[in-house]
């Protein structure tokens, strides 16, 4: 069924409101499940579901309102205390907000699909009667036969919340547009169907994939609020950029008619300086209208965890600091899958049950700590938990079971390239799969999309403590900072955020160890790469002794280039080298240099060898 | 392609014109649709591109794009020929894609009747060259090699560009 709504204004008024509403409305949910008695909190809930209500019935969304009404009727019954909120309350209003987000997420897409609205109404409509406590033990007289067992409330929810533990998990994990597709299995009969179902229709389109980790299926990335006042500088900024551009015309008429030289050098570097600020204050502004704050992101995170927590009967406390730092679009758009993996691992395998946990001496709960921060040109986005840790042992153990390593390679190995394993593709530490770490998804997907963002992943480990899993990313990924390194009268510029250190070495301190050049780097030995030779380029100096290195890190993995020389740092805009040369293997994209050359970007990740480890 | 453009009904010809851009490579005359080609540059510093096919020579600087350049030389297996002041680099869109090609010298734009296109001559030599020859130009005194360059690259070489891990 089309959307008659003759109004498009007001339609996409009410989305981006309902929008917001609704992503809010998550985080509410879970902070009133902990702080029960805040009534502000209660209220606030509470209109936002009318909110949406009234707009939906407005607007003439009957299957909206019908949700909504009821949602909004179990929360009223909250308000008023007539009803106390159980884990099993939740449960059943976060899946009804799931349901108005799907219903929402249709008519965003422009098309309205017939959802089955009863299975999830059904279950709320027990917390509408009079005496609310027994009516959970009655329930299922109310829930329709499609429903199965699943939404019998007499065992305490556990499948719904698997349920939706799977939903919450899997659906921030595919692409937004799988579920506005019309064609998309209707996300409602998922959420009544049997617990087992591992998640929502499978992708359909796999590469419209970047669109992701907006949060849920609501966040919409193609447009962007910005602060007016972030446009007003911009404004400022424009016109002193046209300032400076009439100055320069003018300066070179002034010239054309005869400026004595020595005048007009002095006029073009004092324009070029201001030139030059201008510029850098109009980047820095277009950059901060580009960035989001990872809120965006983290938003999501509490209700995954409180979802996974009870599927895996664990206890605990997420803690999150530093969501207002900000980061760019593209990076936004690209961590939050790597984030739900991480975090879904430190949940999974990381923490402890409670008692396992109070065997162990600690607390009960757990502790996730999620943070942000900006560290200079990167930033730091941390998952510690206070868990069992990672036990090197066992990693190598089953990495050699798996046949992915040979027992001589772990022999050969240290602790920190044994951690390494785990972002092998097809490694999982867990004895049995259980329904979330069983689905393929694994620490080298991680790895694969950190890469992709130029990102390093670090890992802290302390065996019976907990382990922290560190991510550094590039703040944008449209200009950069690189390092421009000459190879044998070649320049090439190297992404700095992979950078970690350079150094000037005598070509007498390499060693071979079989077959690969090496370099003794305190107490670890670096394999190297020569550029030259990697990039085929013709050999110009035969007698030098000296070159330099520099260390890349890409991921986990560290590799030194060997390179003639370093020309210095430069802030690089990157230009793709089209469909025809893309993917080349060390080459990751070019950038025009001062001079009106092209320079090619190292892509360290092909360097360092892909996925294949 | 908006071929409607130059398509200009000749009663004469009872065909349909076209606009051929002429150039020369080791002495052969080629022609290629004049909508194809963006603009015709003189040689520009070209950057290297590591790991490429031999005839890929680089990529260069156009006006802030960054294009590869293809060596028709190199492309065709004919002699490698020194650059000197007539060669230029024809920059022209190929599968929705800028890509400069470096020629010999360019000469002149000529109009020819669609009647005049022979098919290309049977295959003598199996070369590249033949893969994209859509026909050939028979004048009085000159003869041209009318080129196709969306099949310049086969699909292998296609599938080399676009997915070399």
């Amino acid at each position: 069924m089309a959307i008659d709504c003759e109004d498009q204004e007001l339609l996409d008024g009410f989305l981006a409101e309902t929008t917001e509403l609704l992503e809010k409305l998550d985080d509410d949910l879970i902070s009133l499940e902990k702080s029960p008695e805040d009534a502000d909190l209660m209220n606030r809930i509470f209109r936002s579901i009318h909110t949406v209500k009234g707009a939906s019935s407005f607007l003439g969304f009957d299957m909206l309102v019908k949700v909504t009404h009821k949602t909004e009727d179990v929360l009223n019954r909250l308000r008023k205390v007539e009803l106390t909120l159980t884990p099993e309350i939740m449960d059943v209003i976060l899946e009804a907000v799931d349901l108005v987000k799907t219903l929402v997420a249709d008519i965003k897409g422009g098309d309205i699909i017939e959802r089955d609205l009863e299975g999830t109404i059904a279950k709320l409509i027990p917390f509408l009667s009079e005496n609310a406590v027994e009516a959970t033990v009655l329930a299922p007289v109310f829930a329709p036969k499609e429903e199965k067992e699943a939404a019998a409330p007499a065992a305490p929810a556990e499948p719904a919340a698997s349920q939706q533990a799977e939903e919450a998990a899997a659906a921030p994990a595919e692409p937004q547009g799988a579920k506005a597709e019309p064609k998309a299995q209707p996300a409602a009969s998922q959420q009544v169907a049997p617990a087992p179902q591992p998640k929502p229709q499978p992708v359909k389109e796999p590469q419209k994939a970047p669109a992701k980790g907006g949060g849920e299926d609501l966040a919409d990335n193609s447009t962007v609020r910005v602060d007016v006042k972030r446009l007003d500088d911009l404004m400022n900024q424009v016109g002193e950029l046209v300032l400076e551009r009439n100055r320069m015309i003018q300066l070179h008429s002034d010239y054309q008619t005869g400026l004595n030289p020595a005048e007009f050098g002095d006029d073009f570097g004092k324009l070029s300086k201001r030139l030059n600020f201008v510029t850098s204050e109009l980047q820095m502004q277009v950059l901060k209208m580009r960035m989001l704050p990872v809120e965006k992101v983290f938003k999501k995170f509490p209700r995954i965890v409180r979802n996974l927590a009870r599927d895996l009967g664990k206890e605990v406390d997420l803690i999150i600091y530093g969501e207002e730092t900000e980061l760019d679009r593209s990076v936004v758009d690209e961590i939050g899958d790597p984030l739900i993996h991480l975090i879904r691992n430190a949940l999974d395998h990381g923490l402890e049950t409670p008692d396992q946990r109070l065997a162990a001496g600690k607390d009960r709960t757990g502790t996730v700590v999620l943070s942000a921060a900006h560290e200079g040109n990167q930033i730091v986005i941390s998952i510690k938990d206070d868990g069992r840790g990672i036990d090197p042992d066992k990693i190598a153990r089953k990495a050699v079971d798996k046949g992915l390593v040979t027992d001589d390679q772990v022999a050969a190995m240290g602790t920190r390239e044994i951690l390494d394993l785990i972002f092998l593709p097809g490694f999982s530490t867990k004895e049995q799969t259980t329904d979330l770490s069983g689905r393929g998804v694994g620490m080298d997907v991680v790895r694969t999309n950190i890469r992709k963002l130029n990102g390093i992943i670090e890992i802290k480990n302390e065996l019976g403590r907990g382990s922290e899993f560190i991510l550094k990313l590039p703040l944008t990924l449209a200009i950069i900072q690189s390092l421009l390194v000459e190879v044998e009268k070649e320049v090439y510029s190297i992404p700095l955020a992979s950078v970690i250190e350079t150094m000037r070495v005598s070509k007498k301190e390499f060693h071979m160890i079989g077959g690969q050049e090496v370099l003794k780097l305190r107490d670890s030995v670096l394999p190297l790469l020569r550029l030259q030779q990697t990039f085929g380029c013709h050999e110009v100096y035969t007698d030098r002794d000296t070159c330099y290195v520099v260390i890349v890190g890409v991921a986990e993995k560290r590799i030194g280039l060997i390179v003639t020389r370093l020309l210095g740092q430069q802030e690089v805009a990157i230009k793709s080298l089209g469909k025809f040369l893309s993917n080349l293997p060390g080459i990751g994209g070019s950038t025009i240099m001062g001079d009106g050359r092209v320079a090619l970007i190292v892509d360290p990740i092909g360097l360092v060898g892909g996925g294949a480890a | 392609m908006e071929t409607a453009l130059t398509k200009v009904k000749s009663e004469e010809y009872g065909g349909e014109l076209i606009q051929l851009v002429s150039f020369n490579l080791e002495k052969e005359e080629y022609g290629i649709n004049v909508l194809m080609v963006r603009e015709i540059i003189r040689m520009l510093n070209i950057t290297r591109v590591p790991n490429t096919p031999h005839y890929v020579e680089g990529v260069i600087n156009l006006r802030g794009k960054v294009i590869p350049i293809i060596n028709l030389r190199k492309k065709f297996d004919l002699m490698d020929a020194e650059y000197d002041k007539r060669t230029r680099i024809m920059v022209m869109e190929v599968v929705g894609e800028l890509m400069g090609f470096i020629v010999d010298e360019v000469s002149e734009v000529i109009r020819i009747s669609e009647k005049e296109i022979q098919p290309p001559p049977p295959v003598v030599s199996s070369g590249i060259e033949q893969e994209c020859m859509a026909g050939v130009i028979n004048q009085a005194d000159r003869l041209l090699v009318l080129l196709d360059l969306e099949k310049m690259f086969t699909a292998d070489e296609r599938r080399l560009f676009s997915n070399v891990a």
